[in-house]
Formats: C-alpha cells, sequence, structure tokens
C-alpha cells in the first residue's frame, strides 16, 4: 500500500468509523438483539436467564386473532397509502404544476399543512372530530333530523378504517404531493408543449408523457408510503381511546406496543414483543420488494 | 499533509466529546451529596406536576447535600417507563408506585420493600394506611387514603329545575329519563369511550353490589368464584340495561374522558359518573355550590350489607425501590423527601387541589377555607358503606384489556354478558 493510499484509508476510516459505530450500537446491535430475544423466554424484569425456546413466540403470534386482526388494519392503512394518498398527490402536484387553478401557492401550503402539525396534535383533533355530538355527528342530525343520530363508524371493526383512512389522506397527501411537484418541476416544459402543438390532449400529456416519467418517482413514493404504513403508530393511537376504538383499529405496532408493554400478566412479553417487531419488518421488506418487482416491471427504476 | 491534519482534527473533536461528557458527569455529585434517582409521575402542564417541580426545588435548596435527579412521566408513557427502565436494570432508588396490578412490574423484579420499618410513626398515622401486602406490609407512602373510583357527582339545581330530587334508587333514576329527555339533557355523562372508566368507575361498585361483597373480584382471582358466576354475568348485564334504560346515552361509548366533564359542567347531564379525583375538574364555585357527591344509588334486590358501597383502591403514593432502601445514606434521603413532599402544607395544597380523599398524617387539621368540593367529599365518605374492589386492581393484563372492550361490546349489542364474562374467566386463569 503506498503512502498516498494508506493516508486515504486513514481518512475513511476516521471519517466512516464513528458514524458506523454509533450506526453498529444504535441501530444494528438492538435489531439483533431482538432477533435473539424473539427466540428466547427473555424476561429480564424477573432477571431469570433466557432460554431458547424457538418458535414458540411466532407461533403465538401467528395463532393470535388480534395479530391477524392487525395485519388486515395494516395492509388496509398500506392500501389506502398507496392507492389513495399517492394518486391524489399526484393528481394535486399536476393540477398545481399545470396551473389548472388559480393561486396555487395557497393550495399547495394547504394541502402540505399538516405536515407541519404534531401527528398527535392531529390525532386528538380527528378523535373531536368523531367523537359523540362532535362536528360529524352535528352535521348526521341535521341532515337526519334525528337529534340522537351520532358517527357511530369508529365503534365497529368492519367501518373504523374508513374514517382513520380520510385522516391519513388528509395528513400525508400534501408530503407526496410535494415530491411529485419538485420532479414535475424538473420537466423539460417544451416537451410538453410540443405534445399540445402535435393535438395531446390534457389528458392525454398527464399519462401518455408526465406518468412515465414520473415512474421512478411514483415507486419510490410507494417505498415510503409502505414503510411509513407499517410502522404507523401515533397518529392510530391518538386518534382513538382505550378500549374498542383502540383494539378495532389496532395495527401492528399497537399490537405489539399492547403485548410488550402493557400484557403484564405475559411474564415473556419482551420477546413476544420482539417477535411481533420482527414480523413487522419482514413483512415490510417483503411487500416493498413487492413493490420493487412491480415498479421494475413497468419500468420504473429507484432513481430521482 | 492536508488530510492528516484533517484526521487530526476530528480526533481532537471526538476526544473534546468524550471529555465533556465524562466532565458533566464528574460534576453531578460532590464526595458529600447523595444522589436520589426518583421516578416521578405528572405532567409539566398540571397542577400535580408543577408542584413537582417546585417541590424538587424547594426541597435543593434547603437542602444541598440531597441531589435529585428526577424524570417525569404521565398516563401510559410513565408505565411504560417503568417496564422500560426494570427491563434495562435502570431501577430508580424511589417511585411513584401502584401496588395493585398496575404495580405487577415492580413486584415481579422484587423492588417493592416494607417501608414500617422505615416510617415515622409521630409524622404518618399508619393506622390510615391500606395493608399492600399479605402480612400488612406497606410498599409505599400513599397519597390518601383509599382513593374512591366510583362517585355520583349530582347537579341538584338541574334537578331541582327538572322538579326532581337526589335519587336514593336506581329505580328513581330509571324515571327521571324522560323529563331529562324532554328537556334535551343527558342523565349520566359517562366517559364510556375508554375502557377503563367502565372498569374503575362502575362495574366494581356493581359487582360489590350485585354479588352483596364488597371482595368478590379479589375472591374470584384467587378462585374462590368464577367470572362465569351469576353475580358477575348479573353485573355485566346490569351495564347492557343502564343504557337499554336511558340512564346511559346511547352514545356512551363514543363520549371520551374530556366530553362527559364537559357535558356535565356545562349543564348538559344532570349526574355523572367518575372518580373522586373528577371532583378538582368542577372549576365553577357557582356549580361547586350545587354539586352533591353521592354513592351510585341502591341497585334493584341488593343486600343491605353493600349499600351505599363505591369502589376503591389503595391510593398511589411514591416509595423507595429495594435498590433505594439497600444504601442507608439514599434510603435517609428519601424518607426525608418524603417527609417533606407529605408535609402538611403540601398535603393541604393536595387536598385543595382535590387529587386525594384525606390525608395520612397523625393530627391533621384541615384548614376552614378548602374549596367546597372538597368538604362535599368529607360529606360523601360519611354517606358511603363499604368499599368494594376495584376490578383492575386484580384482574391483570389480557384478562382486564378484554374486559374493558367487553362492556364496550356489551353496551352496543355487539356482546353479551355471558360471553365477555367467559373470556375473561379463560384469560384470568391463564
Amino acid at each position: 500500500m503506498g503512502k498516498r493510499s494508506r493516508s486515504d484509508a486513514v481518512a475513511y476510516v476516521s471519517m466512516v468509523g464513528p458514524a458506523l459505530l454509533v450506526y453498529l450500537l444504535i441501530v444494528a446491535y438492538p435489531v439483533l438483539n431482538s432477533v435473539v430475544i424473539s427466540f428466547t423466554n427473555f424476561n429480564p424484569i424477573a432477571g431469570t436467564a433466557p432460554e431458547f425456546t424457538g418458535l414458540a413466540n411466532y407461533r403465538r403470534m401467528l395463532q393470535d386473532p388480534d395479530f391477524w386482526h392487525a395485519f388486515r388494519n395494516n395492509m388496509v392503512v398500506v392500501g389506502i397509502s398507496v392507492f389513495g394518498q399517492i394518486p391524489i398527490g399526484f393528481v394535486l402536484a399536476y393540477i398545481l404544476f399545470r396551473k389548472l387553478v388559480r393561486g396555487q401557492a395557497f393550495f399547495q401550503a394547504m394541502v402540505f399543512l399538516p405536515n407541519f402539525l404534531s401527528t398527535i396534535v392531529i390525532g386528538i383533533l380527528w378523535r373531536r372530530i368523531f367523537l359523540a355530538n362532535g362536528p360529524v355527528s352535528r352535521v348526521l342530525q341535521a341532515v337526519s333530523g334525528d337529534p340522537s343520530a351520532q358517527f357511530t363508524m369508529m365503534l365497529y371493526p368492519e367501518t373504523v378504517m374508513i374514517p382513520i383512512g380520510f385522516a391519513l389522506i388528509w395528513i400525508y397527501t400534501g408530503f407526496f404531493m410535494i415530491i411529485f411537484l419538485a420532479n414535475l418541476q424538473k420537466i423539460d416544459l417544451g416537451l410538453l408543449e410540443a405534445a399540445q402543438i402535435d393535438g395531446a390532449t390534457e389528458f392525454q400529456v398527464f399519462f401518455k408523457i408526465i406518468v412515465p416519467m414520473l415512474a421512478s418517482v411514483l415507486l419510490i413514493n410507494a417505498i415510503l408510503a409502505i414503510a411509513g404504513s407499517l410502522k404507523g403508530f401515533d397518529l392510530i393511537f391518538s386518534m382513538t381511546t382505550q378500549g374498542i376504538q383502540r383494539d378495532n383499529a389496532m395495527v401492528l405496532p399497537i399490537f405489539m406496543y399492547q403485548k410488550a408493554f402493557l400484557d403484564r400478566s405475559n411474564s415473556v412479553r419482551f420477546a413476544y414483543g420482539a417477535a411481533i417487531s420482527n414480523a413487522i419488518v419482514l413483512i415490510s421488506i417483503a411487500i416493498i420488494l413487492f413493490a420493487n418487482f412491480v415498479g421494475k416491471k413497468l419500468g420504473a427504476q429507484e432513481d430521482m | 499533509m492536508k488530510t492528516r491534519i484533517l484526521v487530526a482534527a476530528m480526533l481532537v473533536m471526538a476526544l473534546g466529546l468524550v471529555v465533556a461528557g465524562g466532565g458533566g458527569q464528574s460534576q453531578a455529585t460532590g464526595p458529600q451529596q447523595v444522589t436520589l434517582d426518583i421516578l416521578a409521575y405528572g405532567d409539566n402542564s398540571t397542577r400535580e406536576g408543577q408542584d413537582w417541580n417546585r417541590l424538587v426545588a424547594e426541597f435543593q435548596a434547603a437542602n444541598p447535600t440531597i441531589r435529585i435527579e428526577s424524570e417525569m412521566l404521565y398516563d401510559q408513557a410513565y408505565h411504560q417507563k417503568v417496564e422500560a427502565r426494570l427491563a434495562a436494570g435502570d431501577v430508580p432508588d424511589m417511585a411513584y408506585m401502584w401496588v395493585d396490578a398496575q404495580g405487577q412490574a415492580w413486584r415481579d423484579s422484587n423492588q417493592f420493600v416494607d417501608h414500617r420499618p422505615f416510617l415515622n410513626p409521630d409524622f404518618y398515622d399508619l393506622s390510615l394506611i391500606d395493608p399492600m401486602g399479605p402480612n400488612g406490609e406497606i410498599f409505599q407512602v400513599p397519597l390518601g387514603t383509599s382513593n374512591i373510583t366510583s362517585v355520583l357527582f349530582v347537579n341538584t339545581a338541574l334537578l331541582s329545575e327538572l322538579g326532581l330530587s337526589v335519587p336514593r334508587t336506581y329505580a328513581e333514576m330509571v324515571a327521571m329519563v324522560p323529563a331529562a329527555t324532554a328537556a334535551g339533557k343527558e342523565v349520566v355523562a359517562f366517559a364510556g369511550a375508554e375502557g377503563w372508566v367502565w372498569n374503575s368507575c362502575l362495574l366494581g361498585t356493581v359487582v360489590g353490589r350485585v354479588s352483596g361483597d364488597g371482595n368478590w373480584i379479589s375472591k374470584a382471582m384467587a378462585g374462590q368464584y368464577k367470572f362465569t358466576d351469576k353475580p358477575f354475568v348479573d353485573s355485566l348485564a346490569f351495564l347492557q340495561q343502564m343504557v337499554e334504560d336511558g340512564v346511559l346515552s346511547n352514545s356512551v361509548v363514543l363520549t371520551d374522558y374530556g366530553a362527559a366533564l364537559s357535558s356535565f359542567v356545562n349543564g348538559n347531564a344532570l349526574f355523572m359518573l367518575d372518580g373522586q379525583w373528577r371532583a378538582g375538574g368542577i372549576e365553577d364555585p357557582a356549580l361547586q355550590a350545587n354539586v352533591q357527591m353521592i354513592p351510585f344509588p341502591a341497585l334493584p334486590g341488593e343486600s343491605t350489607s353493600v349499600a351505599n358501597s363505591a369502589s376503591g383502591v389503595t391510593s398511589v403514593g411514591y416509595g423507595l425501590t429495594a435498590k433505594g432502601a439497600s444504601d442507608p445514606a439514599v434510603r435517609d434521603a428519601a424518607l426525608k423527601f418524603m417527609e417533606f413532599f407529605n408535609s402538611p402544607a403540601n398535603t393541604t395544597t393536595r387536598l385543595a387541589d382535590g387529587a386525594i380523599v384525606a390525608p395520612i398524617l397523625k393530627n391533621f387539621q384541615a384548614p376552614a377555607d378548602l374549596p367546597l368540593l372538597v368538604k362535599e367529599k368529607a360529606n360523601f365518605m360519611g354517606r358511603m358503606g363499604v368499599t368494594s374492589n376495584v376490578v383492575d386492581a386484580f384482574v391483570p393484563g389480557e384478562a382486564n384489556n378484554v374486559l374493558n372492550t367487553g362492556m364496550q361490546n356489551i353496551a352496543i349489542g355487539r356482546a353479551t354478558p355471558a360471553e365477555v364474562a367467559a373470556q375473561v374467566e379463560r384469560l384470568a386463569r391463564q
């Protein structure tokens, strides 16, 4: 190794080393430890030595109907994110980009505004909106003429994800809109003008030019949406009250939290919680790989 | 050359960070100082939290050799932190403790320690402190006497306005429904959207009344009864009955904790069912003058032995952990701080704020100028019969969660009392 390359190596290690060390200690070690713990009866509160229990925690998880209920809700959230927030964000960005409405700056700010607010604050806001005699119930009472009418979707497992989905779209659509808008602004306007001179309609411009050009951005947004959906905890937790609402709206991170921290009757709750966390990671990886596969089939590349 | 300078500069910076970190620690404790690590309960936005910060500052100013490092958390965040710290072996010297099922983590980690040998009997009235262990142990110094979790707050002015009077029986409450409905009022404001409210503020009282045994829940957990037995199933059925009778509104499961209080203080409900601590939320002096606190009215066929009973639980409070008690210097500092925290002046503040029902101090003299509802609490204690078990103080974890959700499902007709009772029985025995 020459003098030059040795000094380069020293510089490289000194610059990358500290960050790598921090990453290994704070991110990699807990993740790997979580995998190890999930195969044991780890009970640090009792202070007993953990014993290897194989797949017992994973078997228990798969046999728990609450896991499948939370999984189903999580898939609904993924669906709302990928097929709700992203298309709406894309269309809104396109409308702003093509100046199809007046006051673009105002609309851009308004749609993005929820991203400046704390998710907990937003959750409490929406919870109040859907409460007994809250604003939505008042509208129902006014429309139906029945003073006892209430908005009850939050009470039933079949319907609870509808108001939550509405809130999710309200919050996160602006985030995706901004990403689309930033990428739309990189498109050469001459290309669009040429298409219009050649007789292309707005519809054709959108589907034949814009969408293919932003396919990679769509893919990246889909990955961001999936990852965000699977780790989402705060909004649903704060939007629901403890009991029937939160149980009905339970997603995997809340399921993990309840099993790992609140189920004090389970002496191996931390190990069980670790197993659920690992399952969330595996499900995220599987869905992201699937999204990548679909994206590649459609010709999208992960570059922006 | 530039690379070497860069590498050297980075090493110096890294060294500086390490030294700065270590320096901070070395300044933390002097040779004569005792450091108390306390896990406190509260919220900086509440009176309780602000008082804590003030008390810590005052105590440290008066005791320069004792340094307090406290971490204050509230509600779920607190319970989660207890679990995390105990799991990590980072045990505080002193903490705000529940001694029932909610304090299971302290018990599992053997951190409960009997305080009886350490408590000054001239300062604390030990006869007012509920026993917390099988041999009468005291694991923490409670903020006050038993915490009554089920109180019916009555708006007497509103009742008079509607030509009604304070009910003595449940049947009398049912008879009030048409008048209340005609006036556009709720009968009972109840935060039924919160599962724990059904559990803490209603079910314990109902089980005690229906079974005729205030300790029915603890006996069931001990195996003497089953949750599928008639008294428990009938108690759950009574909740359903309350909704069907209109005593609880059909939107009760959509009413959160703030909304129930709001409904009562704004005169939209004749009654509010909540814990005694909720008296502190009724701030309007005009309303306070018209609020009476009573035990839940008599249920049909209830035994006289449980007449006017209400559910109650040992009050929470600060206690030494086994780790804190193991070091005499830390233990003495903690006991000194506890006496300061529970001083007559500070206890009076807590009493006036509505945080406690009654103090546990020896020869405590309550000032005459306490708020009306604090005085009303004393009246309530005079009206109250025996104390019955609060369900979540005995039924642990998953069984309790299923019970909370089950009661809400019963209220909206999505589950039957027998189904919920069977689930609770199965999970409670696991």
